[in-house]
């Protein structure tokens, strides 16, 4: 076991070195904009002299490099620094972010996994057969509507005139759990692609592990169907779709901007647009921390779920 | 006699199994009695497994069937040829024996015991000794002789009346052969019947009471194994029945004519023959000892697995060690060896796709590099490799003509049409018109993608021709075919000049037959190069 022990380290040292990539990026494109925290906050009264002030006392009269060491210093002892606009910590921001967002994407997951993973051995059950049509076509028009359209559709039906369920999350506080009817449109929102593609992956795979010679031998031992499905079938055709989980729970995570807009929820996806809209480079520097390191550990996650079900292709990795 | 009456396990009567109007089995009878072997052989594509699978219930898809197929006693279970491909990769090799024994010992907790018992001791039964240890192991983790033997547990765990395996023993070394004779051996001791698919003579001869002969899906003769075996022969073309140490080959009927002559007289007789060269070179000789200067030339050659790239270090594990050889032009050597021994270690070393190794390499007196990578167009063409998996080398979504062309396109730097003329010609030398050529590698049996493989190598014109049991899998009939054309290349023609040979085989005739040298691989070690010939 040593080898995977070795793979982990080797992984999760090239995750580190990704990470600190993502960061100096981010810095970087976040310096190449137009504009800076000063004249955003200046707003209404760009005067010249003006600016020049909030910049000394914001140090933003400093280089650049500078200002990244400073700020990677801090990061080392677990400080994100200060929001430049508000003078608030950053990391009360994305505590702040982190909750309504977590609730979205853990309840997103609850609900995509079970229904992906049987909806795709049910349109394998028969290939070709009418289910398997009715589900394929249903997931592909589905996977063809964007969020924003969707989520429109939505609210115009069930919130404005059906009027069963609340069209925003707006005057129901920042704990979306307080209310929860809040939260099923959102979440029908982000589930309606995931669904669609991961059950379409799952289907590719069992139709190809029930044709496989395995499968056949399982069946020709008198195990019934059912279990040739579930037990000797779905395992090979997981690997493929917990990769795709992997990139929708980090997709989730990094808070879904048009649903959060759309539903106005106060998650990471909406700080995020404040803090790029501000110019407040801590903000965005601790929310491109936080992203990139859930992107690295979920994909090495899901990596590690892949070699246990397709245990042969880690000794190529 | 009393042959009336045992029961049988399992009865085939005038099966026909017919696909698109084309008749793939007419008339195949055959009895599998209990504890007796019954064999079904014939050339590839006789209907032996279309019958084999008839005793498991399973046909062609769109098939027409008629007759009668019976199995008494619970279903018949199958070993097919490729035992890895039988195992699930994504569970542990207990997954499928804990599912068989629910089907007989009850799916309740508290069977939980008595299924775990009959498990290990199915496993016992086909000589695993370590039961625990498979159990846990994935399937890429166990050998493929203890791959072959979970399978064989699958069969006597499940109670089958009657046992159908696929090739066995195809493109396996003699001991891998033994031990898989001796493991149906114990099947046919516990009392089952056991029907055994296979163009290989040896192990039919060995196990079978029974033979049923199939060609073209008719039988072509049938009965106690000691009357149909030695009139088989006709079935294929060239197939030698007795274990001959030299086939009979090339050698122009002349020649022997004059050496069993011998006498006085022979002098005379011999000079008047048209000999050729080979004449005195003995019976069967491959052609005139090559004298040209070496082509390709390994000294020192010492490769691992795993470990450092320039030295194995202490995570490394030696596969061979300080291996020196040469070939000429028109040279044939064979490498032989027992599975695991490092022979094809060490032709992926030459071919430059094993990186992992210390030592020297010389085409032509010239270093090689030691990965393909670094390699000209000129060296990568200069040594090409034919891999023993043929369909597992072509990709299977595009024609195998086309594939075949690319070598020249991307080694030789031809015209794309040209290429492809060129590939077509070459192929219907080979035996392979146009019309089988234009197909996907799904539309080729397993002697043709060989021999489309060939072509392929040949098509970048190399000085040094590896070729890794390209003849096992194959049927008598595709393995003369191919071994025609080595000898053809080492021999050279008008237009091309003699290529060398490495020739990696279990097939110790065909090593005889063809080899100018023969050296032994064992424990990553080259014993010295001997002349097969005086």
């Amino acid at each position: 076991m040593s080898d995977r022990r070795a793979w982990l380290v080797r992984r999760l040292s090239v995750g580190v070195l990704q990470i600190a990539g993502v960061l100096a990026l981010v810095f970087l494109l976040t310096e190449a904009l137009p504009g800076d925290a000063a004249v955003a906050l200046a707003g209404d009264h760009p005067d010249p002299e003006r600016i020049a002030r909030i910049r000394e006392t914001m140090n933003l009269d400093e280089p650049a490099a500078e200002r990244l060491a400073q700020w990677a210093a801090g990061l080392l002892t677990g400080d994100l620094g200060t929001s430049l606009v508000s003078g608030r910590p950053v990391t009360g921001y994305l505590t702040a972010g982190l909750g309504p967002t977590l609730v979205l994407a853990a309840l997103t997951m609850a609900l995509l996994v079970p229904v992906a993973v049987g909806l795709g051995v049910l349109a394998a059950r028969r290939e070709g057969g009418r289910t398997d049509r009715l589900i394929s076509t249903a997931t592909l028009a589905v996977y063809a509507v964007p969020e924003f359209a969707l989520g429109v559709l939505l609210v115009v039906v069930f919130a404005l005139q059906l009027g069963r369920l609340p069209p925003t999350a707006v005057g129901h506080g920042s704990d979306p759990l307080a209310e929860p009817a809040v939260l099923v449109l959102p979440v029908l929102v982000l589930l309606a692609r995931p669904v669609c593609s991961i059950s379409r992956l799952v289907r590719a795979g069992m139709i190809d592990a029930l044709a496989a010679p395995y499968s056949a031998q399982a069946r020709r031992y008198g195990v019934p169907a059912g279990r040739v499905r579930w037990a000797h079938a779905l395992p090979n055709a997981l690997a493929p779709a917990a990769q795709q989980l992997a990139r929708t729970l980090d997709w989730l995570l990094g808070g879904v901007i048009v649903v959060e807009t759309l539903f106005v929820i106060q998650g990471l996806g909406t700080i995020l647009m404040d803090a790029v809209a501000a110019r407040d480079i801590p903000v965005i520097q601790g929310l491109a921390v936080v992203f990139g390191t859930l992107t690295v550990l979920l994909n090495l996650g899901a990596d590690l779920v892949a070699r246990h079900f397709a245990p042969r292709t880690g000794a190529a990795a | 006699m009393n042959r009336e009456t045992i029961p049988p396990a399992a009865r085939i009567d005038r099966l026909r199994v017919e696909v698109a109007g084309r008749a793939l089995v007419d008339g195949v009878s055959l009895t599998a009695l209990p504890g007796r072997c019954t064999a079904l052989i014939g050339p590839s594509g006789s209907g032996k497994s279309t019958t084999g699978l008839a005793l498991l219930g399973e046909y062609p898809d769109g098939a027409a069937v008629s007759g009668t197929v019976r199995v008494t006693g619970g279903r018949a279970a199958y070993i097919p040829q490729s035992p890895a491909a039988a195992l699930n990769p994504a569970r542990r090799a207990g997954a499928l024996l804990g599912d068989i024994a629910r089907q007989r010992h009850g799916s309740g907790p508290r069977r939980r015991a008595d299924r775990a018992a009959a498990v290990r001791q199915a496993l016992r039964a086909a000589q695993l000794p370590d039961p625990e240890l498979v159990l846990r192991r994935h399937p890429h983790q166990l050998s493929g002789g203890q791959q072959q033997r979970a399978v064989l547990a699958q069969a006597l765990l499940s109670g089958a009346p009657v046992v159908v395996a696929d090739e066995p023993t195809t493109g396996q070394d003699p001991d891998t052969k033994r031990r898989v004779t001796a493991e149906l051996r114990t099947v046919l001791d516990r009392g089952i019947a056991l029907v055994l698919l296979s163009h290989d003579l040896e192990v039919v001869r060995e196990l079978a009471d029974e033979v049923v002969a199939l060609r073209d899906g008719r039988v072509a003769e049938a009965g106690p194994a000691g009357r149909v075996l030695p009139a088989v022969h006709s079935l294929w073309t060239a197939a030698p029945l007795a274990p001959s140490p030299v086939p009979a080959m090339a050698a122009p009927p002349p020649v022997t004519a004059a050496s069993a002559a011998g006498g006085p007289t022979a002098s005379g007789t011999a000079a008047s023959a048209p000999a050729g060269p080979a004449g005195p070179a003995g019976p069967a000789g491959p052609g005139a000892e090559p004298d040209g200067d070496v082509v390709l030339e390994a000294a020192g050659l010492t490769a691992w697995h795993g470990g450092g790239k320039r030295r194995p270090g202490r995570a490394g594990t030696v596969t061979l060690r300080e291996v020196a050889l040469t070939v000429r032009p028109g040279e044939c050597l064979a490498l032989i060896g027992a599975s695991g021994s490092g022979k094809t270690t060490l032709a992926r070393c030459l071919a430059g796709l094993h990186r992992r190794w210390s030592g020297r390499l010389l085409l032509d007196g010239q270093p090689l590099p030691p990965s393909l990578r670094d390699r000209t167009r000129g060296q990568l063409a200069a040594v090409q490799y034919v891999f023993q998996d043929a369909r597992a080398s072509f990709d299977e979504y595009r024609p195998v003509r086309e594939q075949v062309a690319r070598t020249a396109v991307r080694l030789r730097g031809a015209a794309p049409d040209a290429a492809l003329d060129e590939a077509g010609a070459l192929l219907t030398t080979l035996g392979l018109d146009a019309a089988t050529a234009a197909r996907t590698p799904a539309g080729l049996s397993g002697g043709e993608l060989q021999r489309a493989a060939l072509a392929r190598a040949l098509l970048a014109r190399p000085r040094v021709l590896l070729c890794d049991e390209i003849t096992s899998g194959l049927d008598p009939a595709n393995r003369q075919a191919i071994r025609t054309l080595l000898t053809g290349l080492t021999t050279g023609t008008a237009t091309t000049p003699p290529t060398a040979l490495v020739l990696i085989t279990h097939d110790l005739p065909l090593a005889a037959g063809l080899a100018h040298r023969t050296a032994v691989v064992a424990h990553g070690r080259l014993a010295l190069p001997h002349p097969t010939h005086p």
